[in-house]
């Protein structure tokens, strides 16, 4: 998913051991059960801020890195209204980083020292990212389930606990609804095409179904659960609700084409409960650690508008001015 | 490195370069929005800028690509005061005091009753 | 007059979808977020006036489509000028070419405002705010970039020294110049680059920046009758990958 929400180990044994003002705590939660915000000048438990800084700034690098595959067709979309489309399209996810890093910023950390974490590794971002855009129906496959994916992990988020976030979320979810009628627009041209236009569509959705299936993390029986990340909405659904909705929305809209996915098993039971053969999760892990097709390119590139944006930041900079986190 | 991308291809890119630590940033601008004449200017979200001018320039993009504008008003975060949090308590009793409330001023029955009453 | 005309919005589109697909090169690996964002708005608007053009081309003057004449042309039948095709280089370069081309530009659809070619007046009209906001984009940064670090600054002359003749190219007179001149159509090149001088000298001083010598000899002209540069072709070919990929009919 675009944040992830699942704890390591370590993470979920310090989060418990940290002990917080039992007084401020009971506030803190009964303000969120009532269903209310959190805001950036409110006490917070330590481990709520972390998880916090944790999930938006993945979310933040998985959009400006999402941005880099769509970006190798930018200069290829085949006519104005699939070029502007296209360069508006990734223009919107720049938009979305913008916008995250801000709402991550009103927690403490800048949006230098996130920018550095994502380039020495220490901070993820989503694994889907890490698969290549071969063809131009990869660009049309992407706009419309890679979006599609996020917006349901967007949109369930946006009913979270921190202010913030959820107005990010707000704005990007209004925009996010121009990506997904793109991209469909743009699936259901290619569907309806020529020969050689449906099979650069089958083999686009060939090659992104299981990187979708992965897109919303491992199967709830694998994943660790926090019980506290619920209480306090940060995680709000889990991996597998997530994905049967996902699956639910979209596998139809591939079908009605007469395009296939590749998994035999892929089918919806009576219980509304989707059913698929299980995605290789040592594949999920390998990308995650770097082996993936583009890990190496993604963070490469992203390296290079670090460095080649390095003397216009520099000269900016108005050493007069001291910085202080945004307020909202 | 090898890419499908034919801008990256012509940076020529070599995926080891080290990245120097940056630990500089720009200050914040807080944006605030006029969607039409005659509406409130509501705080929309921050821009990273050097001067009130570049602010401007920036938050046109970030928050002025869709839908209608009519202007955009930036301040420098540091430059804008709030209540701390704690005291949201002042605010607490506010809704209470419902004689400022239209809804609180309710004549019909006293109206009826009197009409009632002459009618007997 | 049709040729007139047609070479006059010919040169008008192409430069605008050329600069525009330059710059939407930067979508994505922007200086800063933010910056991205309005780089990213300003080659939407470029590629935008670009399709308007070649609409007014094909509804009033008879030529094809704009997605035919964009993705399905010859280079040799391109009218830009060479300073557009030149690749985004290093940001100053970018944001040096944005400055010089879009103080023309704004001039130019001021111009064109009174023009007797109802069309193209009415498109100036309209757009002219769209451009008037990209000036103020490069007016901005080229300011604060050539008032800021010995880097930057060092930056910016270079650019502007390597991109002035090429931008002294973008005025190229036409075959038809006197004809729209007297037509009260556009107001010609002599008189645009004029007003341009005026108009950024002044910014060039408020940056620090010197203004580079004109050599009559040095200016970059041949893109106005279809001679271009080395990096044209190759970038039409990339930009019309996807449709030679298929059969002519298919939509995509
Ligand atoms: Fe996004
Ligand atoms: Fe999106």
């Amino acid at each position: 998913m675009y944040g992830s929400t699942n704890l390591s180990e370590e993470d979920a044994k310090r989060m418990n051991s940290t002990v917080e003002d039992p007084e401020k705590l009971e506030a803190f939660e009964s303000r969120i059960a009532r269903g209310e915000k959190i805001e950036p000048q409110d006490w917070m438990p330590i481990e709520y801020r972390k998880q916090l800084i944790r999930m938006i700034e993945q979310h933040a690098h998985s959009e400006i890195v999402g941005a880099l595959p769509e970006g190798t067709w930018i200069t290829r979309a085949p006519n104005f209204r699939r070029k502007l489309a296209l360069i508006a399209k990734v223009q919107d996810e720049i938009g979305h980083g913008q916008l995250l890093y801000s709402a991550a910023e009103t927690l403490g950390k800048t949006r230098e020292e996130m920018l550095n974490d994502l380039l020495n590794g220490k901070s993820k971002y989503s694994n889907v990212f890490n698969y290549p855009a071969k063809t131009w129906a990869d660009i049309a496959v992407i706009g419309f389930l890679v979006d599609g994916a996020a917006i349901v992990n967007q949109v369930i988020n946006s009913k979270g606990s921190y202010g913030p976030y959820c107005r990010a979320l707000e704005r990007i979810c209004y925009e996010e609804s121009f990506h997904l009628k793109q991209g469909h627009d743009n699936v259901v041209y290619l569907a309806t095409g020529t020969k050689h236009q449906r099979a650069i569509l089958q083999d686009a959705i060939n090659r992104w179904y299981v990187p979708l299936l992965h897109f919303f993390g491992p199967p709830d029986k694998l994943s660790a659960h926090s019980e506290k990340l619920m209480k306090w909405k940060v995680k709000l659904a889990s991996n597998d609700d997530m994905r049967n909705q996902f699956l639910d929305q979209y596998v139809p809209k591939i079908w009605e084409l007469d395009i296939t996915f590749p998994d035999p098993n892929l089918k919806k039971n009576n219980d509304g409960i989707w059913e698929f053969s299980d995605p290789d999760w040592n594949e999920f892990k390998r990308v995650i650690n770097g082996a993936g097709p583009c890990n190496a390119e993604r963070i490469a590139v992203r390296k290079f508008a670090e460095e080649a944006g390095r003397w216009v930041r520099a000269a900016l900079m108005n050493p007069t001015e001291k910085y202080v986190a945004p307020l909202a | 490195m090898e890419t499908l991308d034919p801008r990256i291809k012509r940076l020529s890119l070599e995926t080891s370069t080290e990245v120097e630590k940056t630990n500089s940033h720009l200050i914040t601008y807080e944006v605030f929005h006029q969607e039409k004449r005659g509406k409130h200017v509501t705080h929309v979200g921050i821009v990273h800028a050097s001067n009130p001018e570049m602010a401007l320039v920036m938050a046109k993009e970030v928050f002025g690509r869709r839908g209608k504008t009519t202007n955009l008003w930036v301040v420098k975060t540091s430059d804008v005061y709030t209540f701390s949090s704690e005291d949201e308590e002042m605010f607490e009793t506010t809704p209470e005091k419902t004689f400022r409330d239209p809804a609180y001023y309710k004549v019909r029955d006293r109206i009826e009753k009197f009409q009632n009453k002459n009618k007997v | 007059m049709s040729n007139a005309l047609k070479d006059l919005l010919f040169k008008m589109a192409d430069d605008a979808l050329i600069i525009g697909h330059r710059n939407s090169e930067w979508t994505g690996i922007g200086p800063m977020l933010e910056e991205d964002l309005a780089f990213s708005s300003m080659a939407q608007d470029k590629i935008g006036h670009a399709q308007a053009l070649y609409k007014i081309l094909n509804d009033v003057l008879g030529e094809a489509d704009a997605d035919t004449l964009a993705f399905k042309r010859e280079e040799k039948n391109f009218k830009c000028c060479q300073l557009v095709e030149q690749p985004i280089g290093e940001y100053d370069f970018s944001i040096v070419r944005q400055f010089l081309f879009d103080h023309a530009e704004l001039i130019r659809y001021d111009m064109l405002t009174q023009s007797s070619f109802q069309p193209l007046a009415q498109l100036a009209k309209k757009v002219k705010g769209e451009i008037k906001y990209h000036v103020m984009h490069a007016d901005t940064f080229v300011k604060l970039l050539g008032n800021g670090t010995e880097e930057s600054k060092a930056r910016l002359q270079t650019s502007l020294n390597y991109a002035w003749h090429l931008a002294l190219g973008i005025f190229e007179k036409s075959e038809f110049e006197n004809d729209l001149i007297s037509e009260n159509i556009f107001a010609g090149e002599e008189e645009l680059k004029k007003r341009w001088l005026q108009k950024i000298i002044p910014i060039i001083e408020a940056a620090s920046l010197k203004i580079p010598a004109t050599d009559e000899s040095k200016i970059v002209y041949g893109g106005r009758k279809g001679f271009h540069s080395e990096y044209l072709k190759p970038l039409l070919d990339e930009m019309c990958e996807v449709v030679r990929s298929d059969e002519a009919t298919a939509e995509w």
